[in-house]
């Protein structure tokens, strides 16, 4: 059974801004079947009238009558569609644009463990399945249901035995069906997953050529790309089996039907109860709901896809953050202060071990301070700027800016008054001014301009083939990291945050583009709250303060001048012998 | 991005064609099947015919079976189609999936040809859709083709039926087909066009939704969700109207078929009125009419539907093909083996025998991206077997493209690449394990485990990996990790930081223990000190390999036996530490910016 109040709680939501279209396509598809239902009756007047010795002209023009309510059928079945379509791909549209953004929403743990290549097939794919849904619910399912009851009706009109006898075998036929969809429901879903799974495989082998190429692993890749083909063919074929019955009832729902006719014509001629041309009727009308039956038997196996899908897409919806994002409280305005409270943190998704990354992290920063934060890999640096941005929140403890818990805060203000370059920028397939705007074309390009010449950045921008219209390759690929790195603080700067941290955001980088880089940091600094995660002395030069981390833990935290001076510091051992020695 | 050129036309037949070859047997066998489901139904139309001319009282040629007999008859015919139909299905997705697996095999197998670094034109999501919709595309058109077979067999056979009942009847009832033939003809181009204007759209749509959860954390730091949303909206919009227009222009076609059946039933009233009235023409041929009309029209409207098919199959063909990038277009249907069932093959390829390199020379070598005018100009370089080799320059200034270059990941236009002297025809396969190994500047790491992920398909290789890893500095990370070697790795490698992904990148380059090592940039996410280790630790543990690296940093440039600095796409110096900072300003320069 197709869950249709699934799929209708799903949808209704989305149809209900366009009321008036469905209605329109509800009037529609009631025309079109009142046509069909009347013309085999039409016919039957002809046949009858036709072995007597009936006028010609009547027989024409019952002929003619039937070719115009024919026609017109169609023409309204084609003003159907467009409605159909129109209010499915609307409504799905909708769906599409809100499932994204959902998803979009959800925490950092679950897009860590989420292929973005799976996601694209629940977004798209399982959403184009119920967009077809729609318009074929509404236009096979229903409108053929409706068609089914009338003819039901007529038949019943014609002779008792021929409406029990057709309403037994209806009911039958559909009950035969929907049984054999339940049992072949789980087949297509499993192929659908199958189908993900092998996209996303395919998705990372495009992304990564060089390394399969240059490494000599092109026969292991394809090697895996049969591991899962070969796992996939068996669901595929048990897939096409569930189809294969769907249409088996449909042929035996045919052939009994037709014998059910042949049966009650012979006997109810030769008691003379029916006329030749009522046989015809019943046969035709027989023979009528066999093409909506088929038509509603088509569209389950469709509709099995759908019902796959919108399991999907409910558990995706049902899927919730783990970030608590009620908070309303809003930032100061201007440079805004910083307090680790007591901090404790561990990464809690299915990849990580759950051991404390951050451990007692107790520390206060002032307002408008440029604090460097120094570290080993792996000592905790780029999770304490995570925990700045709110991707994840502390298990222990409390963080604070501008005064505010970040539990708190309104996420929107929070993330739109701090800022993070990190080293790896993501850029899209688009324009360099889209690139900068994250898409948000209420920023005029004057703003932009501003912007880039008060980084230093505009002749650069203003260099490029197109200047602002340069299209960006995919990844980013036409772009140096350097220049990546640029467009990444000038997406920062447009925001005009009171926090900024750039984490290790210089060190990819060639020394003559690090200048301008530099030159960027030191204007986008500028009456802002700065951290700067480094891991060479030279680029916390500019810090007030210094943050020295060492497994999770703060193992020195004081105003750079001091622990400069001071020749027990870290600071200054660091400074006298290099980085190496000391926090090796 | 909104401006796309039609793809090339593809020889769809000639395509199409050798994809049958490849599964003569199992297509044929499918033939026969699907030939035998469609042509079947001219049995009942035969018994309904009897049943009528049975039944009424006015008929004129009464036939020898009774109504029990055809009752029965009609049973036997069910269960006889209902058989073939289930082995025709089964028949019919083997044929499909492999026909599919066969063209994706081949789209994979061909972007692992191309130059690695130019393996796909486009964004990888937008790719996608080509391995996705296009293919399945292609794999229901030829599946049609049989169906195509069974209902021109049934119409011939139905149409030879009509003509000896009644020949005027039948000629005036198919007149309108004609029209319809001649509306499927003009609405070819549109259907082309609408099509590939859906596709487009289609495209777009995966490609923003692969892009948008590639840069998840980008835009949740950036707050721009709303934004990124409103831009996946006016995409969706796009394809809104593009499948609306798509869908009607279907439908109208479908509605202009029906409505030949719909004027042909009523041609067959007017004109066989006169006729029934004599009793020449009964009501059992009137519905063998009605039932074939409704069947013929049904085929001359799927050949209408084949004809569009068989254009969206040349649209998929040519977006396939344009993925191929220049390989002769019957390369995407040739014959591989599949191994879907029976042995897998064995992915541990056959490795070249290799000679040590003395010597790596690369002589007049140039490269320039398309529609852009960075690259490299003739670059002559030395790298004597064994050094340690620093090529650095400003960004911009063709560092990675002379790597990518000479490992054939981009295709060079010019020059000669010289391994002991002798010239290097195909870089791209040559400059693999064991001759080399290579880490980008951003590595990618796939989803599986950290163990496969390192061995790529090379398990006799594990014993080496305790060493490479060690070597990586990895060792601590390793054993943070839940599971160690058999933690999976997430998408892209996000699960790991970016340290660690490069750190990963190079112990798959160790485990190779190539002759040639080259690293683009380890800078990027390794702290100083732990480049300071791995360089410490490759010149103690892997002496005597020869090192090919891309930085700018002091270790490596300290330990360089020769640097070669790069300027605007051009060799500006060569030479040792010392004499660089003697002759070259621009070396000078870097080194200072170094310095900070």
């Amino acid at each position: 059974m197709i869950p249709v109040r699934a799929y209708w709680r799903l949808l209704s939501e989305y149809l209900r801004p366009q009321r008036r279209r469905v209605v329109l396509l509800s009037a529609l598809l009631v025309t079109g079947i009142a046509f069909q239902a009347i013309n085999p009756q039409l016919i039957r007047g002809f046949l009858d009238r036709a072995s007597g010795d009936a006028d010609l002209s009547v027989l024409l023009s019952l002929a003619g009558g039937f070719m115009v309510l024919a026609v017109g059928h169609q023409v309204l079945t084609v003003i159907s569609t467009y409605l159909a379509e129109q209010v499915g791909w609307t409504a799905t549209n909708e769906m599409r644009a809100r499932l994204a953004d959902h998803v979009l929403h959800l925490d950092m743990g679950f897009h860590k463990t989420t292929n973005p290549g799976s996601l694209i097939e629940r977004i798209d794919g399982d959403v184009t399945t119920m967009s077809n849904f729609f318009s074929k619910f509404m236009i096979y399912i229903v409108a053929n249901l409706i068609l089914i009851l009338t003819v039901l009706a007529l038949l019943w009109r014609e002779a008792v035995e021929v409406g029990i006898g057709l309403t037994l075998f209806a009911v039958g036929a559909m009950l035969m069906m929907f049984r054999v969809q339940k049992f072949a429901m789980p087949w297509w879903k499993k192929v659908r997953a199958r189908s993900a799974e092998f996209h996303g495989f395919v998705a990372e082998q495009l992304g990564g050529t060089e390394d399969v190429r240059a490494n000599g692993a092109v026969p292991y890749m394809m090697f895996r790309f049969t591991t899962i083909v070969r796992a996939w063919l068996p669901e595929a074929v048990r897939a096409r089996m569930g189809f294969a019955a769907l249409w088996g009832t449909g042929i035996v729902s045919y052939i009994v039907g037709m014998g059910l006719v042949f049966w009650l014509g012979w006997r109810m001629v030769g008691d003379g109860r029916l006329t030749i041309g009522s046989v015809y009727l019943i046969f035709h009308y027989t023979d009528m709901i066999r093409h909506p039956m088929d038509q509603i038997r088509e569209q389950m196996g469709d509709l099995q896809k759908a019902g796959a899908g919108i399991e999907r897409v409910q558990e995706l919806f049902a899927r919730t953050s783990n970030l608590d994002t009620t908070g309303r409280l809003r930032l100061p305005e201007g440079p805004l202060s910083l307090a680790f409270e007591n901090l404790s943190f561990a990464y809690e998704d299915d990849a990580s071990t759950g051991e404390l990354v951050l451990q007692d992290v107790d520390v206060a920063i002032g307002a408008d301070r440029v604090v460097g934060v120094l570290g080993r890999t792996g000592s905790g640096k780029s999770t304490l700027a995570r925990l700045l941005t709110r991707l994840y929140d502390p298990i222990e403890g409390n963080l604070r800016v501008g005064g505010v818990s970040l539990r708190d805060a309104d996420i929107d203000d929070l993330r739109s008054r701090v800022g993070m370059v990190t080293q790896e920028v993501q850029l899209f397939r688009a324009t360099v001014r889209d690139n900068m705007t994250f898409f948000d074309t209420t920023i005029a390009d004057e703003r932009l301009w501003e912007v880039l010449f008060d980084l230093g950045l505009g002749d650069w921008v203003a260099g490029l083939p197109d200047a602002l219209d340069t299209v960006l390759e995919a990844g980013g690929s036409g772009l140096s990291a350097g220049q990546a790195q640029l467009l990444a603080l000038a997406r920062i700067f447009l925001r005009d945050p009171g926090l900024v941290i750039l984490d290790e955001a210089s060190s990819r980088l060639d020394p003559a583009t690090e200048v301008l880089i530099e030159r960027a940091v030191g204007r986008l600094l500028q009456a802002r709250t700065g951290v700067i995660i480094a891991h060479r002395l030279a680029t916390v030069e500019r810090a007030d303060d210094i943050l020295i981390l060492e497994g999770g833990r703060v193992v020195e935290f004081g105003e750079r001048a001091a622990l400069a001076a001071d020749p027990d510091s870290r600071l200054s051992r660091l400074l006298e012998t290099g980085m190496e020695d000391v926090l090796a | 991005m909104t401006t796309e050129e039609l793809t090339p036309r593809a020889p769809t037949a000639r395509i199409g064609w050798q994809l049958i070859k490849n599964q003569r047997l199992r297509y044929g066998i499918n033939a026969m099947l699907w030939m035998s489901i469609w042509v079947m139904p001219v049995i009942p139309a035969l018994l309904t015919r009897a049943f009528f001319d049975r039944i009424d009282p006015a008929s004129t040629n009464p036939v020898g079976f009774t109504v029990p007999t055809l009752i029965a008859l009609m049973l036997g015919y069910g269960f006889a189609r209902l058989g073939v139909m289930v082995t025709g299905m089964w028949t019919d997705v083997h044929f499909m999936f492999r026909t599919g697996t066969q063209l994706r095999r081949n789209m994979l197998a061909r972007v692992f040809e191309m130059p690695g670094a130019q393996a796909v034109e486009r964004s990888a999501g937008e790719a996608i859709s080509r391995f996705r919709e296009d293919v399945d595309e292609v794999e229901e058109s030829l599946s049609w083709t049989v169906d195509l077979m069974g209902l021109t067999v049934f119409s011939a056979v139905a149409m030879a039926v009509m003509l000896s009942i009644d020949t005027r009847v039948t000629l005036f009832v198919f007149a309108p087909t004609v029209g319809v033939v001649y509306i499927a003809a003009q609405a070819r181009k549109r259907i082309r066009r609408y099509r590939e204007a859906a596709r487009i759209a289609t495209g777009q749509i995966t490609e923003a939704l692969g892009e948008t959860f590639g840069a998840v954390q980008s835009i949740k730091v950036a707050g721009a969700e709303a934004p990124m949303i409103e831009h996946f909206r006016g995409l969706n919009d796009v394809r809104r109207s593009a499948m609306v227009r798509d869908r009607v222009l279907t439908a109208m076609l479908e509605s202009a078929f029906w409505n030949t059946v719909n004027i042909g039933t009523g041609l067959i009233l007017i004109v066989g009125a006169r006729n029934m009235a004599s009793g020449e023409f009964t009501v059992g041929d009137f519905a063998v009419f009605t039932y074939f009309l409704t069947f013929v029209s049904d085929a001359v409207f799927v050949l209408g539907l084949f004809i569009a098919r068989f254009q969206q199959a040349g649209i998929s063909f040519g977006r396939m093909i344009a993925l191929l990038r220049g390989a002769p277009p019957l390369t995407l249907a040739a014959g591989h083996e599949l191994y879907l069932t029976g042995e897998v093959f064995d992915p541990a390829e056959s490795l070249p025998a290799v000679e040590p390199l003395d010597e790596l020379r690369v002589e007049g070598l140039s490269f320039t991206y398309p529609d852009s005018t960075a690259g490299i100009a003739d670059v002559d370089l030395v790298v004597p077997g064994g050094s340690f080799t620093v090529v650095t320059g400003k960004v911009g200034s063709g560092k990675t493209t002379l790597l990518r270059a000479i490992l054939g990941l981009v295709d060079a236009h010019e020059g000669t690449i010289r391994w002991n002297g002798e010239a290097v025809d195909d870089p791209a396969g040559f400059f693999v394990p064991p001759r080399s190994a290579y880490t980008p500047q951003v590595p990618r790491l796939f989803s599986m485990s950290l163990r496969d992920n390192l061995l790529m398909g090379r398990p006799e290789l594990e014993e080496r990996l305790d060493s490479a890893i060690r070597s990586a500095v990895m060792g601590p990370d390793l054993e943070e990790m839940p599971e160690g070697l058999d933690t999976m790795v997430g998408p892209l490698g996000v699960r790991l930081s970016g340290g660690q992904v490069q750190r990963s990148a190079a112990a798959r380059m160790f485990v190779r223990d190539p002759e040639v090592l080259v690293f683009d940039d380890l800078s990027s996410a390794l702290d100083v000190e732990t480049e300071r280790i791995l360089w410490d630790r490759l010149f103690a543990e892997r002496a005597g390999v020869t090192s090919l690296v891309v930085s700018h940093r002091r270790p490596a440039l300290q330990r360089a036996d020769q640097i070669v600095v790069m300027e605007g796409g051009r060799v500006a110096a060569t030479g040792t530490l010392e004499e660089l900072l003697e002759t070259s300003e621009e070396f000078r320069a870097l080194w200072k910016g170094e310095v900070g």
